[in-house]
């Protein structure tokens, strides 16, 4: 498979003193799903903003498609046109993301600052409103959305751009049960439909579910291993080393216990 | 199992209210009061012009055009009748608009009182519009000359007076009526996109837009902050402490409001800003617009012609 996205060795620092990233090399293949996993504070949104460009490294390299990717290439219209065309990114938090006035704005908003026709552009937003749902939305100030509208009308305003890498930072921050079941399947929809999916959590039970390879940030914002979701999720005494799962106490009847828990994958007794 | 809670946590203890003391903390009740009213007021605005209605479906392009024609109407008409007779066709569009006119015509009368009446209000004198005096408010002895001005002996209401204050009253009201007709009854993003046809660059309107939703965002933060202030802070806080505390919630906000900022920029730039915004105003005209144009137009000439 085509190698689309290579970090080599990448370190990135808050204010020049906050370590977020240390020397983080990772290859991402076309059409992969990867995950990148760790406890808060890891660097792990940090990482998905310098894939994104959105911010720069302090040293190391950033290829996208074998060319690199630098405040000096960005400044390239033609290299920017089609980085940005080929990658979107749902945020975390959809109210920092939606700015658009009304639902049908935002979802054309990147198709039309990236060069589409209006007529594809509006064609494009009535399939995605239709696949996710929220047609009744379309004329709706974003303001007046409840949470989970919000997360889909974030997920359809970067679905509009036809990306070939999505970008996902916390898929299942605050959100209900319903609306996480609906975005674990639409992950695997896009996926399977060829797309690049990277993705942050340090929820183990999503990598369960999605089966990504997962590169493990440790406290130390290093990466500290590359594997299957198998091979990462079955070593136990690493994810203990890297925080990820915890001892926990917890009862049965009058009787209290004391194992090591990830909310999923390990329930020993 | 090890208990690792600290002591005190362990003790209930017992709050002793020992005399009434003044809140001085009104400025916490207040702050959440006027953020709650401004997320009120935008979801009101929203709400109402989402309603289906006549005059709410008619495209903003065709109601921004009408509130510039309007407003050159309202300043060319210039007698009582043509004007009352405007604030006849106002009032109707408000009624067919299913708008609460009792609380329209609370803020359109307070607003038009202050800056139509009060503001005015001198000029219905002789001193300044000379006339026959039908209400004597002062006399002198004699009439007198200073500096450039003349007073007269009796100072009074005179007719001429009172139709410059009425025309002028009326002209507030009626501009101010047909103004917050249109807001109250168009979406906010759609009026705004409107003023693309008088050449306002689309760059311009995302950043009123932009505004107009940080707003939101920033009185919810506003109230939260407070509410969150509001369940912590009680009983005998010194002056000099609500000072420090007010002082560092406005540094806190405007770091909040910062932050957001950015990261909207953030996000503006992933999806492809470049530097120069693009907008389409989806919307085209439809026979009603023409025919709301038609009335608009038609009824502004007439008005013309008779003020």
């Amino acid at each position: 498979m085509e190698n689309i996205i290579e970090l080599q060795n990448i370190s990135y620092s808050y204010f020049n003193k906050i370590a977020a990233l240390k020397n983080i090399n990772l290859k991402i293949n076309r059409g992969e799903m990867f995950a990148v996993i760790g406890q808060n504070g890891s660097g792990k949104s940090t990482l998905l903003h310098i894939i994104n460009g959105l911010i720069q490294a302090e040293s190391g390299k950033y290829l996208f498609k074998g060319k690199e990717v630098s405040d000096k290439s960005l400044k390239d219209k033609n290299f920017s046109l089609e980085f940005r065309k080929s990658m979107s990114f749902i945020f975390q938090n959809p109210e920092i993301q939606l700015f658009c006035p009304t639902v049908m704005d935002e979802l054309l908003f990147a198709p039309l600052q990236l060069e589409i026709s209006i007529e594809e552009a509006k064609e494009r937003v009535e399939k995605t409103l239709e696949y996710l749902g929220i047609t009744e939305l379309k004329d709706r100030p974003v303001y007046m959305l409840s949470g989970g509208e919000k997360k889909k009308v974030a997920i359809a305003s970067s679905l509009t751009i036809n990306p070939e890498i999505i970008l996902i930072d916390e898929p299942l921050a605050g959100l209900d049960p319903k609306t996480q079941t609906f975005f674990i399947e639409l992950i695997l929809e896009l996926n399977k439909a060829g797309k690049t999916i990277i993705f942050t959590t340090h929820h183990l039970d999503l990598i369960d579910h999605l089966q990504p390879t997962v590169a493990v940030l440790s406290e130390e914002h290093t990466i500290q291993k590359i594997g299957t979701a198998a091979e990462i999720l079955t070593d136990e005494e690493f994810l203990i080393s890297v925080n990820l799962i915890h001892e926990h106490i917890h009862r049965h009847g009058e009787e209290v216990h004391k194992h090591y828990h990830s909310h999923y994958v390990f329930h020993k007794h | 199992m090890e208990n690792k809670i600290p002591s005190y946590l362990l003790n209930t203890e017992e709050i002793n209210i020992h005399s009434f003391q003044r809140n001085k903390l009104p400025f916490i009740d207040r702050t959440i009061h006027n953020s709650a009213k401004a997320i009120k007021s935008i979801y009101t605005q929203a709400e109402n012009a989402s309603k289906k209605n006549i005059i709410n479906e008619i495209n903003p392009k065709i109601k921004f055009i009408s509130l510039l024609y309007i407003a050159i109407v309202i300043s060319l008409a210039n007698n009582i009748f043509s004007q009352f007779l405007l604030s006849c066709f106002i009032l109707l569009i408000i009624i067919s608009s299913n708008l609460n006119i009792l609380n329209i015509y609370k803020k359109i009368l307070f607003i038009a009182f202050i800056f139509g009446l009060l503001v005015t209000l001198p000029a219905s004198l002789n001193v300044i519009t000379p006339g026959k005096i039908i209400l004597n408010i002062f006399s002198f002895s004699e009439s007198t000359k200073f500096w450039i001005y003349h007073v007269p002996e009796n100072i009074g209401i005179t007719m001429e007076g009172l139709g410059v204050v009425a025309l002028f009253f009326l002209r507030v009201l009626n501009s101010v009526s047909f103004a917050l007709l249109i807001v109250f009854t168009t979406s906010f993003p759609a009026f705004i996109k409107s003023f693309k046809i008088i050449g306002i660059p689309d760059t311009f309107l995302m950043i009123i837009s932009l505004a107009y939703k940080f707003i939101f965002i920033l009185s919810k933060t506003i109230e939260e902050t407070y509410m969150s202030l509001k369940s912590r802070l009680f009983g005998n806080v010194k002056n000099k402490n609500i000072r420090r505390i007010i002082t560092g919630r406005i540094h806190f906000i405007y770091r909040k409001s910062n932050l957001t900022y950015e990261q909207t920029y953030q996000a503006m730039l992933s999806r492809g800003y470049m530097g120069k915004i693009k907008l389409i105003s989806e919307k085209k005209l439809s026979t009603t617009d023409y025919i709301a144009l038609s009335i608009a137009v038609t009824f502004g000439i007439f008005i013309i012609i008779i003020g």
